[in-house]
This record gives C-alpha cells, structure tokens and sequence, in this order.
C-alpha cells in the first residue's frame, strides 16, 4: 500500500469513528469537546496532515482534498447534531418548566368606588357635557338658605313636609339645619353669582348629601340629591323637558320616556313630577312600577319668581327651570338594588359587585 | 284623602272607569295614592251584634264574645280589642273571609278557647291606615248583613294626595270641580236653603280679640236636638272616607267637611258660661282637648274662650269637656275663618293634626263659611230635630269674596311655557271659577275665593300648564353654557385604583365614638332632634364609621378590608362651623390570604403607608411620615403627614382597646388627609431621558435601633455628591447576629451623569464620603 493509500485510509478511519462519537454525543458540550478533538487546530484530522511532507508533490493536493471534503462533512453534521441537542435540551426544558395554568391568578387588589359615587360620577358627567358648572353648598345650612329663599316661610305647610334636622346650638342666634335638600344650593350659586357682577346665562349642577330625620325601609336619614338649574332670558318649560328627556335617556343608556304631571313645590311654578317610562317592563307595567309603566323619579319645575327676587335676579328679563333628583333612588333604578338601607351597610361584598 | 267614586257623582255627572278617571285626576295635578274596591276586598264580612262579652280565662287582654250573626246560634269570638261592650254592632269577618290585609279567618282556638271568626277594625278591612280598636257600627245595621253591602261600598274609592297648595281640593265637591271643567261638563250646586230661625231660642254672644287670626266667626245656636246615630248613608260615606262615626252631630258636621271643605265645630251649649271670645292665649295657658292631651298654649296661640276659659284650640281642636255627647241637647254651631298660617304654627309647635287643621292650614273658602252654618243646621233639624236660632256673626261678613284680581301677559305665559295657548283653553279655566278677558296679550283674570294659590301670573301659568297638559310641551334643548371648566376634585379615585373600597358612612355618629378620637368635646356640633343616640354628634373624623363598616364586614367572614371614604368631618368654630373635605382609609385583616404561591400576610401599617404615599404621588406630591402621638392610636405605630411644611393628616395602628371598643381584635392601621389642607400638586414637567447608564452600589452598616430612617437617607442624600440620583434602605435586619439594641440596615444608592459613563473611581469616591458621613452622624460601623 502506498503512503498515500495508507494516509486516505487512515483518514476515513478517522471519519467513521467522528461520525460514530458525533452521533453519540449526549449533549452540547460533549460534542464541542469532540469538535475540538477532531477538527481543532491539534486535532486528529490536522494530525493526519502533519506526514503530508513524505508525499510526492502530485499526491499533497489528493490529500488536501480528501481532508477538505471530510472536514467539510463532519462540520455538517457536528452542525445537525448541534441544532438536534439544542431541540432537544429546549423539548426538556420546556417540559420541566411546564405549569398549571388552572391555578389561580395572584390578586391584584380591586378596590370599587360606592355606587352611589359611581351615580354622583356619571350624572354630574353628563350636565358637564351640557355646559353645566359643577357647584357644591355646605350641609350645615340656615333657615333662609333652606327654607325662606326658596319661597317656604315659616309657616309654610311644605316645611312640615321636610322631616329636618336642627341643630342644638345656633350659629349668631340663628337656628341652624341639616340641609333638607340641595336646592339652597341654588341659592348661594346665584347670590354669589349675581354678587359678583355676572348676568344671566347661569347653568349649574349640584350634587351632594342630604339629610331628613326619618329613618326605616324605604328612608335614610343621610342620602345624596343632585340639584340642576339654569337661569337665562327666555328659559321655557320646553327646554325644562328638553334637558330631562336628554338628561335621563343618557343616564340610563336607553331612550326613556319621560312624563310630567303637574304637581306642587314652593320654589317652582309650575311644578311638576317627572316620572319615566318604567325600564324593568319597558311600561308594561310591573312590580316595581306597580303596573302602572310609570316611575317617579324626580320633581322639577320653572323656578318661582319669589326665589329669583330673593337673589336679586331681574324676573321680568330672566326666568328658570329646576330640578332636583334623588341618586340613590336613580342608582336602585338603574341597577335592580332593592333595598335603600344597602347603600349605607358598606358590606364590601355588594361594593365590589356593584363598583365597576 | 279618600274619596268615593259615588260621591263625586253627587256633584258631576261622571261615566267613565274609574280608573279612567284616576288618570285624569293624574293628569290634573292629583296624585293617586290608588284605586281601592273596597267592597270586593270585604266580601264575608258581616255585621255582627255582640250579645255578651265576658273576660278570657288565661288572658287578661283578650275578651270572649258572643257574637250573633243572624244564624241559629251566635258565634263563639276570642277578640283582642277592648272598645266594644254588649249591645254594640260590629263587623265580623266569619270563617274562610279573606281580608284585604291577606290575612283568611280560621276556626281556631285562642289561648285554649275556640273563636269562629273574627271581629275587624277599619285597617282590617282595609278602609284607613289606622284605626283604635273594632269599628263600631250604627245602631240600625241589620244583624247578618254582609258589611260592604250595609256601608254602600259598592264603589271604587279613590285615595288622593292633595298637595299642599290646593286647599280648594281637600274637600269632594272641589275635586269633583277640576273633573267637571276639564271633562266640560257641569257642577252641581249644594243643595238646599237656609234654615230661619226659630223664636225663643238663644243668640250666642262672640267678640273677637284677634281679628287678625280670626277674621269671620259665626255662631248658632240649636235647642232641644236628640243625639243620635248618623243615618247608615253618612256613616258609610264618613268610613269609605276613612273617618270613624262618632255621635251623628259630629258626623253631620264631618261630612259637611268632607263635602264642602268647611270645618265646623259644635259645642254642648249648656257647658258654656257666658259670651264666647276668639283671642290670643296667654303663655302657660291649658286646656284639655277632645283627644285627651293636656296642651300647654302659648302666646299668639288662637283660642275660641268662654268665661270660664279656653273651649277650643282654635281650627284644630276641641275641648274634651265642650264636647257634644249623646246626652248633648243644646248646641252651638261654629263655622269660621281661622287664618291659615296661625294653624300651621300652632298645629306644629304642639305637633297636632286634625282634618280640621288640615284645611283650615290650606285655606278654606271664605264664600263657603255662612253657606256651611246653613247646610249643617239643615241636616241636624232634619236628622236629630231641635230648633235652631239666630246666625250670629262676628267679623267681616265678606272677607275674602272682594276677588282679587290678576294682570297677565299671554304672550310670557306662552314663553314660560314653551307653548302657545289657543284662546280655546280659557273655557276650562273659566269652569274651574276664573274670570278671564283677553284684550290682545293682556289677560285680565279674576280669582276665585277658594283659589288662595293663585296670586301671580307664574300661578296662572300652570293652571293653563295643567289643562294644556304636560304632553303637549314638546322637548327642547336649551342653548349651550359653556362655563369655565373647574379642576374636578376627583381624590377617592386614585384610592379605588389602589385597591380600595369605597364606602359611604353616616355623618353623625354616636358621641362616645368621636370621644375615642377626640377627647375634648367643646367643638362637637349636637343634633337637636337625633334619630337616635348612636346618630347625636356630627362626626369630626371618619374613623369610627370607618371602624363600624370594617366590624361589620370583618363579621361577615372578610379575611380582611381595606377601605375608603371621601366626605366631610364638622367642627364648631369661632362663631360659626367648619365643614372640611376630608379622605380616610382603613385597612385591617389579610393583605393576602393562604394562596398555592405563598402564605397569608396580615396588613401592618407599611401598608397603609405605601398606599397614602401612592395617593399622593398621584396627585404630584411627597408626604413625609413623623413619628407623632396621636390620640386614639398606638403609640410608637402613629405619625403625623407632612406634605411641604404644613401638616395634612395623620396615620396609624388603631389602639388595641379602641379597636376592641369596636369589636375589632385585630390590628386596626388608619389615616386621613384634610383635603383642603393640600397644596396643588406639581404639574408634570418634561426631563429628556438618561443616555447613559446609571451604578448602584450597597452598603450595610449596624445601626441603633431608634435610628429614624428618613434621617439616614438625608445624610446619604447630602454627602453623595452631586451623581447621586438616588437611595434606599432595601434590607433590614435585627437578630441572631445582630446584637442587642442594634439593627442591620442595608442602604442602596445610585449615581448617574447624564454626560457619560460612570467608572469605578466614581463610585468610590461616593462610598467613601458617604459611609464618612453615615457613621459621623449615627456611630454606625460599615458591617459590608
């Protein structure tokens, strides 16, 4: 045999047996430890090459060949191996880092805003967007504020109506009351308004609490109102209507129907209750609106001139339309809550179901 | 106020269904409490004579009756009610009945004794709201008549809530006056002419003190009248009606008032002494009224005297002693004007209500005063015999009938209402009494006497607004306002966010509550008039509500709450009371429960304290936290909330015996924030990026254990150089290798440059200085 016979020989020894550890190699280590053992600089392979120098100069090229070629595929398949141990180790550990996805979440805290928030939110939100300016009054209030201004002197039948709160002490020998309603809001916006030199157009929404001395199923001594007005030239019953009907079809996301029957407030001539279409029978007529398709959920009216003069708003030029509403009332509506006495219980389990 | 259906047929020819004519008496400005059948919800119900009452064997409350309805033998009643004796005529519901309370009668026995059926009040039968025992009926109900058949009740009733500016309304003939104009059919007039007098008989003698209060009184007297039971067709009106027979002189006059709307009196002449006076009481002045109270009067009260005193409160009530028995046989009529506003202060400050009070609050008809005297002598000459004398009056025989008269513009009628009013209208306004011209836009209108409620053009507006009917308004939306828009105060949001539930808690609390948070209690403000005393004092921190909602849930198995409350706390001050917005949380129980990926942590006050600082944040601004005392709150677990300089609320654990006051065994962590108190936060301003990267470093060193953090991080925060952009204890430990009265505190800071890339001398240079400086200030030793 000659020595080159003998080298080529040797050299396809070398790559069965690379092929044969390349395929058993168990992983990528140990196959980059074989690389190196056949293909390294030191390697078997360049150990071959080193007796080249005792072939004749037409053999040396045959060899560098043959060693190019077989280098050239065991590359290859040191290569496939490679990608195949990877695909391997990758399938082993995804499937030990495999999980329950049954288990349950880790809890973020959830907290809830009060539905009678969620109420005071959504309806200030919507006479907002009507151009209405959002106005607040103090709770503790005076007689005047409460009652005289808004055209029920004191010995006004009306006032018996209002189950009030007093306080025990007076503030400047003047007795003071838990306010019965937010219309002395009403009140202190235009006297403050007019006191600051403006003239009418005046629009306003007020929302806050309200407190009648009256307590059981169907009353709560503390309860929330939300108090609209709007002072202009030429303010008429229609725009009163106008903004009712938007009003409560936006409110409860539906168009609703609205229906006003003459009724009586002092501080509003004509008056009128408001009643809407009922939205549990669509006014078929049903438990909650007693059969009658009909529920009542607000009174309202074209402000009285006696309530005007009393902030010095000319009523020969001006005239306006009110309304007061009870949230709590208009939350029970929209959501099905059956019971008043929920709102103030604060269990959180309710909370949270009600507190989107 | 309940009117039946054929009553109102007396005065207007009326055909339609009765529910027909709810809806427009809806329509018309009449609320409907409802339409009630009385007659169908009764049926079994029969008039039962009680032949002999005897006392229960095993119940001192309870009486047994014999009770004869017409059959073979009477029945056997067990009855609860004391105000009936032998002889009297009652309903009986009898075996099987089903009452309109839902209740159906059984045989049964009764503490041991059989009853077979069961003797009913008016709530029973559904014909009041409430009644004092059995309803009584006269004397000429035939024994085993069904009931709703002997009272008439063959009608619907319909149950009216008159507002309280319709005074016209509160009486059958003025309803059925709206009725008439708006169906355009007539009214009838009330029947009958006057009574002359008879010769012989005597003349009340009336002065009136307070002409004022008082402007027309009319007196008469009837002689020799034989008290007896109102005939079946008044009482049974009078029950539909809701009202009790008491003796036929005070029905006929009951019924006149229902009818006419005119409240009238009558008083046993011969318990009279003397001339009769209507005048302001005197202060301390009493008297004994009809219904048995004592009532202290006082001055400005009107009362009608006689020499001996006070015989009664005028428009409102009787004296008991002056009243008309069935031994009565002289009496003296009273119909009067009795000025509407004198009734409502008196009535209210002695919080007594009479029918009478009721109308006369309202405002009667001045035209109806005289018309009333006669129709009531009429029917009690022709019911109870008697004869009557002369009608004295006292006061202005015309007051009130002048017709006031009103100037209106039809044109800012139409405006107000947004609607335009075809002349067409005035024909209905006209029938319901208003004189009306037009003369162009001028309105030229006459108001009626019974019409006190109308007194300018707004009044007229919604006369035409009622009988234009609301539906013919249409819906229009106003121009735009568009108002400046205000920073909305949005600050129970951001604590939602975080995980908290809001709640809303009652204003007023109980004052020992508020004495757990604020011992000093000259700045509480007090109700007058509480609910009760758990509801006194306005609340001056939302703390203890906060505590009662946190009871509560915890009782209903919440492992743990964390709560939120936005609303005002009250304060007396000088001259006057605040009214501050305040936010408060709470926060007890487990943070987290038992959970497959770790264990249940119970809240402490860090976490709290992480949400106050969130909340801030979100609102731009830092609060520093300061060991503080706060009453109420553990000492050591208290610190008062700084925001800038100024102090803006307070946070704590809840004392252990105060969170047990309140049921609560757990550690109680709460705070709050004046609202008010804080400054606007910062607005957020833009900062480019860093473009390079910043280094952290650590270093632990032994601490004292009283050491104050906030301070460490100031001193590392001062002699970090101008790099160091930022620092934080991230580890704390006191223990096994840690001696005694020390603590381990491990503080990480960052450096960066926003030039270039930080190198190892920086950040030498920094932890040298800084741990200099750390163990100068605190004789800390560097442990890493």
């Amino acid at each position: 045999m000659s020595d080159i016979d003998a080298m080529i020989a040797q050299l396809e020894s070398i790559r069965q047996q690379a092929q044969q550890d390349f395929a058993a190699a168990a992983d990528s280590e140990v196959l980059t430890a074989l690389k190196v053992k056949y293909l390294g600089k030191k390697g078997e392979l360049t150990g071959v090459l080193k007796g080249v120098g005792g072939l004749s100069v037409e053999d040396r090229p045959r060899i560098g060949q043959v060693v190019n070629t077989i280098k050239a595929e065991l590359e290859q398949v040191i290569e496939a191996r490679a990608a195949e141990l990877g695909a391997q180790a990758d399938a082993a550990r995804i499937h030990a880092e495999r999980i329950d996805v049954s288990l349950p979440g880790r809890v973020m805290p959830r907290g809830a805003l009060h539905p009678v928030q969620q109420g005071l939110d959504e309806m200030t939100a919507i006479f907002d967007r009507m151009g209405f300016m959002i106005a607040e009054g103090p709770e503790i209030e005076t007689e005047f504020h409460n009652f005289d201004a808004l055209n029920i002197p004191p010995e006004h039948p009306a006032r018996a109506m209002h189950d009030t709160f007093f306080l025990r002490d007076t503030e400047n020998g003047e007795p003071m009351l838990l306010r019965t309603h937010t219309s002395p809001v009403q009140i202190r916006a235009m006297q403050r308004f007019v006191g600051d030199g403006h003239e009418p157009p005046l629009a306003v929404v007020a929302p806050g609490r309200v407190y009648r001395c009256d307590s059981d199923v169907t009353h709560s001594p503390m309860f929330h109102q939300v108090e609209v007005f709007k002072v202009d030239r030429d303010v008429s019953m229609a725009h009163l209507k106008g903004v009712l009907q938007y009003f409560l079809s936006a409110y409860f996301e539906q168009e609703v129907p609205i229906r006003l029957r003459p009724h009586y407030f002092p501080f509003t001539e004509p008056s009128a209750e408001v009643d809407i279409g009922c939205v549990f029978c669509a006014g078929k007529g049903c438990r909650i609106c007693k059969g009658s398709g009909w529920i009542e959920v607000l009174g309202s009216g074209m402000i009285h001139p006696n309530v005007l003069k009393s902030v010095n708003i000319d009523t020969s030029i001006y005239s306006g339309f009110a309304f007061g509403l009870g949230v709590e009332r208009l939350v029970m509506l929209k959501h099905g809550i059956p019971d008043l006495r929920l709102f103030f219980e604060n269990d959180v389990r309710f909370l949270r179901r009600m507190g989107a | 106020m309940k009117i039946p259906y054929s009553w109102l047929k007396d005065y207007v020819a009326l055909t339609a269904a009765a529910e027909a004519v709810a809806g427009d008496l809806v329509r018309l400005g009449h609320e409907i409490e409802g339409v009630e059948l009385p007659r169908a919800a009764v049926q079994g119900v029969r008039v039962g004579l009680i032949r002999s009452k005897g006392p229960h064997p095993d119940a001192d409350k309870l009486s047994l009756l014999k009770v004869d309805i017409g059959e073979a033998e009477p029945l056997d009643i067990v009855c609860g009610a004391s105000n009936m004796t032998e002889g009297d005529k009652v309903p009986v519901a009898t075996i099987g009945t089903s009452l309109p309370n839902g209740l159906t009668i059984k045989k049964g026995k009764i503490r041991g004794e059989t009853s077979c059926g069961m003797c009913c009040s008016e709530t029973e039968l559904g014909l009041a709201a409430e009644s004092a025992g059995l309803l009584i009926l006269p004397k000429d109900a035939p024994v085993g008549a069904e009931v709703g058949e002997f009272l008439a009740l063959e009608e619907a009733v319909f149950d009216l809530s008159i507002t309280p500016n319709r005074g016209d309304c509160m009486n059958v003939r003025g309803v059925a006056r709206d009725l008439a104009a708006d169906a355009g059919l007539s009214l009838a007039p009330h029947a009958g002419e006057p009574v002359a007098a008879e010769s012989g008989v005597g003349k009340p003698v009336v002065g009136i003190d307070a002409i004022g209060d008082c402007p027309l009184y009319l007196g008469r007297r009837i002689e020799g009248v034989k008290v007896a039971d109102a005939p079946a067709w008044i009482a049974s009106r009078l029950i539909a009606a809701g009202q009790r027979p008491v003796n036929g002189i005070v029905d006929v006059l009951n019924y006149i008032m229902l009818d006419m709307g005119q409240p009238m009196h009558a008083f046993d002449a011969d318990t009279l002494s003397g001339g009769v006076n209507i005048r302001s009481a005197n202060d301390g002045e009493s008297f004994k009224a009809l219904d048995g109270r004592e009532v202290k009067l006082a001055d400005g009260d009107l009362v009608v005297t006689d020499e001996a005193g006070v015989i009664a409160l005028a428009g409102i009530m009787g004296s008991e002693p002056s009243g008309v028995t069935d031994a009565t046989t002289s009496i003296m009529l009273e119909a009067a004007f009795f000025r509407p506003a004198r009734v409502s202060l008196t009535r209210r400050r002695l919080a007594m209500v009479s029918e009478a009070s009721m109308r006369f609050e309202r405002g009667i008809d001045p035209a109806m005063v005289a018309e009333a005297m006669q129709r009531a002598t009429r029917m009690i000459v022709e019911l109870f015999g008697g004869r009557p004398g002369e009608v004295v009056v006292c006061g202005d025989a015309f007051y009130g009938q002048a017709g006031r008269k009103l100037e209106c513009s039809i044109g800012r009628i139409e405006s107000r209402l947004g609607v335009a009013i075809p002349a067409s209208v005035d024909e209905v306004l006209v029938r319901m009494g208003f004189g009306l011209t037009r003369e162009g836009d001028a309105l030229h209108v006459g108001i009626p006497s019974f019409r006190h409620d109308v007194t300018i053009p707004e009044d007229l507006s919604e006369e035409y607004a009622r009988v234009i009917g609301f539906d013919a308004i249409p819906a229009i939306l106003p121009p735009l306002v568009v108002s400046s828009p205000a920073k909305s105060e949005r600050a129970v949001h951001s604590a939602v966010q975080a995980g908290f539930v809001q709640v809303v808690g009652y204003a007023f609390i109980a004052p020992a509550e508020q004495r757990r948070f604020i011992a000093d209690a000259t700045s509480d403000i007090a109700l007058a008039n509480p609910i009760s005393e758990d509801m006194a004092v306005m609340r001056r921190s939302l703390w203890p509500g906060l505590l009662k909602i946190a009871r509560h849930n915890l009782n209903r198995q919440q492992p743990g709450v964390a709560l939120v409350e936005q609303g005002r706390i009250y304060n007396k001050v000088e001259g006057g009371h605040s009214e501050t917005d305040t936010i408060a949380w709470l926060l007890t129980g487990e943070m987290q429960q038992d959970a497959w990926h770790g264990a249940a942590r119970e809240a402490d006050f860090f976490d709290l304290k992480g949400a106050v600082e969130g909340w801030l944040s979100a609102r731009g601004l830092t609060g520093r936290f300061i060991a503080e005392a706060i009453p109420g709150l553990q000492r050591g677990q208290s610190a008062k909330i700084l925001v800038g300089r100024s102090e803006v609320g307070q946070i704590g654990r809840v004392d252990a015996a105060i969170a047990e006051d309140f049921d609560i065994d757990r550690p109680v962590f709460v705070a709050s924030i004046e609202l008010a108190a804080l400054p606007s936060g910062k607005r957020a301003k833009f900062v480019p990026l860093p473009e390079f990267p910043s280094v952290e470093r650590d270093l632990v060193f032994l601490f004292d254990r009283d050491v104050v953090a906030e301070e460490i991080i100031q001193t590392v925060s001062k002699s970090g150089g101008r790099l160091l952009s930022d620092a934080r204890i991230f580890d704390r430990y006191a223990g096994k290798g840690v001696p005694q009265g020390k603590v381990s505190l491990g503080i990480r800071f960052a450096l960066q440059d926003g030039t270039r890339t930080l190198t190892q001398d920086d950040s030498d240079t920094a932890s040298k200085a800084i741990v200099a400086a750390v163990e100068k200030r605190f004789a800390a030793t560097l442990r890493a």
